[in-house]
């Protein structure tokens, strides 16, 4: 009865550590979601973190590489968001696989593109070999706003079917662009 | 004298007792130490499985708060504030470079410099992300590169030429359009080599720019296979198919084959290298 109990211990111990595991990934998991903090929220912390600086002394020179780091970063993303005319309103992610070198996340991204909107889903696949780090991407799908275009749906269910994020963003800009000006010289006429 | 039968003591029987006492008592002992052990390792377990115990039920209330403030927003206030302003900024920060991992992903990405912009060109064959390319711009007084890692056979400076002044963005999509052809046929070449090496016959012959491809292959026929040749150019050094095909057979081949190197001619003029040869292993079989 004595080695008995010792396997229900360590039954139990499995068992808590594999649910530990399991919700450690869903608490990552959860803060991925880009939405979690609001602008308020972000806000907020930013005026505390400045109090926060002018209270102390120390520690000082790492909190300001930190507001520093975050307006460099703000500053690309928008640079960029202006340039490529593409904005990208919501992004979440989930690991859905992880090993040694390997991990595979579930992407689930919408945004625009000049005023045309579309949603992506996506698996991306990450690989350490050595130096180098393979991406591939798989298993995409795309929502588009003008899909009743049979040659829109064409050219989608084409990358679709390659896992073609990249040549559907080279071409979507432009198809983007031709389709609000469509939509201007149609509004003109009205 | 010599001891009657009735009685228990015998010398013998006195040292067979004695043994047995004391192997009674050391077993006595063992089973003590076992026990002591046993219950040493069942508390130390019970210590574990408690410990454990404490720390899923934090995460799991970690993870309950999570799911709260995500669906109803309830508590705004004290939730920040339990997170600290560092914890906040970090969030960010990560979230951002996230949405800068997905510019990546669309083919143009970039940092902002101090004298400008270093562009990102990212190329890729459909799923596969292949090799990026930089290039650091000066925008003052005018726009000009300053550095690059455009590989030298890319026609950069007439592309530059002629876009670059006038419109920024049609000079990355033109040079990407370059970069993503080059990455393709180079990625096509590569994968033929690499899985299809049993059916080719020496190297595989090319240019730095990849728009040249020439090889030999095997093709069965029968229980024999008959060496072919093949020769693609790519006039188009913005598309990853090639303009031209020629496939023969290098040696006097049954009149059929003859058909077969038009057939396969064909095929490389419409489908990628890597996937024809594909092709041809599956109707094989």
């Amino acid at each position: 009865m004595d080695i008995s109990m010792c396997q229900v211990y360590e039954d139990e111990i499995k068992s808590l550590e594999e649910e530990i595991k399991l919700l450690a990934e869903q608490y990552e998991d959860i803060q991925q979601e880009s939405t979690f903090y609001s602008e308020e929220e972000i806000l907020m912390a930013i005026k505390a973190f400045q109090s926060e600086l002018q209270g102390e002394s120390n520690g000082c020179e790492s909190q300001s590489d930190l507001k520093a780091q975050l307006e460099s970063l703000e500053a690309d993303l928008s640079f960029l968001m202006k340039f490529t005319c593409v904005q990208f309103t919501s992004h979440s992610k989930r690991t859905i696989e992880r090993h040694r070198n390997r991990t595979v996340q579930k992407h689930r991204i919408s945004g625009k593109c000049h005023s045309l909107s579309f949603q992506l889903e996506f698996q991306l696949l990450e690989m350490q070999d050595k130096e180098k780090v393979s991406t591939v991407i798989s298993d995409l799908s795309v929502v588009m706003e003008s899909g009743e275009d049979s040659n829109v749906s064409k050219f989608l269910s084409r990358n679709e079917e390659h896992g073609d994020l990249l040549t559907f963003f080279r071409r979507l800009s432009s198809y983007a662009e031709w389709y609000e000006h469509r939509r201007r010289t149609f509004l003109h006429f009205k | 004298g010599k001891m009657g039968e009735g009685r228990a003591y015998s010398w013998d029987g006195v040292f067979n007792h004695l043994e047995m006492l004391e192997a009674q008592a050391h077993e006595a002992g063992r089973k003590q130490e076992e026990k002591k052990q046993q219950e040493e390792k069942l508390a130390s377990l019970k210590e574990r499985v408690e410990e454990l115990r404490i720390q899923r039920d934090k995460l799991q209330a970690k993870v309950d708060l999570q799911k709260k403030r995500l669906s109803g927003k309830e508590g705004i206030m004290s939730d920040a504030a339990e997170a600290s302003a560092g914890a906040v900024l970090e969030w960010k920060i990560r979230s951002i470079k996230g949405m800068l991992q997905l510019f990546y992903l669309t083919g143009i990405s970039g940092k902002l410099t101090k004298q400008g912009v270093c562009f990102s060109i990212s190329t890729a064959y459909e799923g596969t992300y292949l090799d990026s390319y930089y290039l650091d711009l000066l925008t003052k007084p005018a726009v000009r590169i300053h550095r690059h890692s455009v590989p030298v056979f890319i026609p950069l400076e007439q592309i530059a030429k002629r876009y670059l002044q006038t419109d920024i963005r049609r000079f990355l999509s033109v040079l990407s359009d370059h970069l993503n052809a080059y990455a393709g046929r180079r990625y096509q070449a590569d994968q033929l080599q690499e899985h299809f090496s049993d059916q080719l016959e020496g190297s595989l012959q090319r240019n730095s720019l990849c728009n040249l491809l020439v090889f030999n292959y095997k093709v069965p026929s029968g229980d024999k296979t008959f060496p072919f040749s093949a020769r693609l150019i790519y006039r188009d050094i913005c598309c990853s198919l090639p303009t031209e095909v020629m496939v023969s057979s290098t040696v006097k081949a049954p009149e059929h084959l003859e058909e077969t190197a038009a057939a396969h001619s064909e095929l490389f003029r419409h489908m990628a290298l890597h996937k024809a040869f594909c092709t041809f292993s599956n109707t094989e079989e």
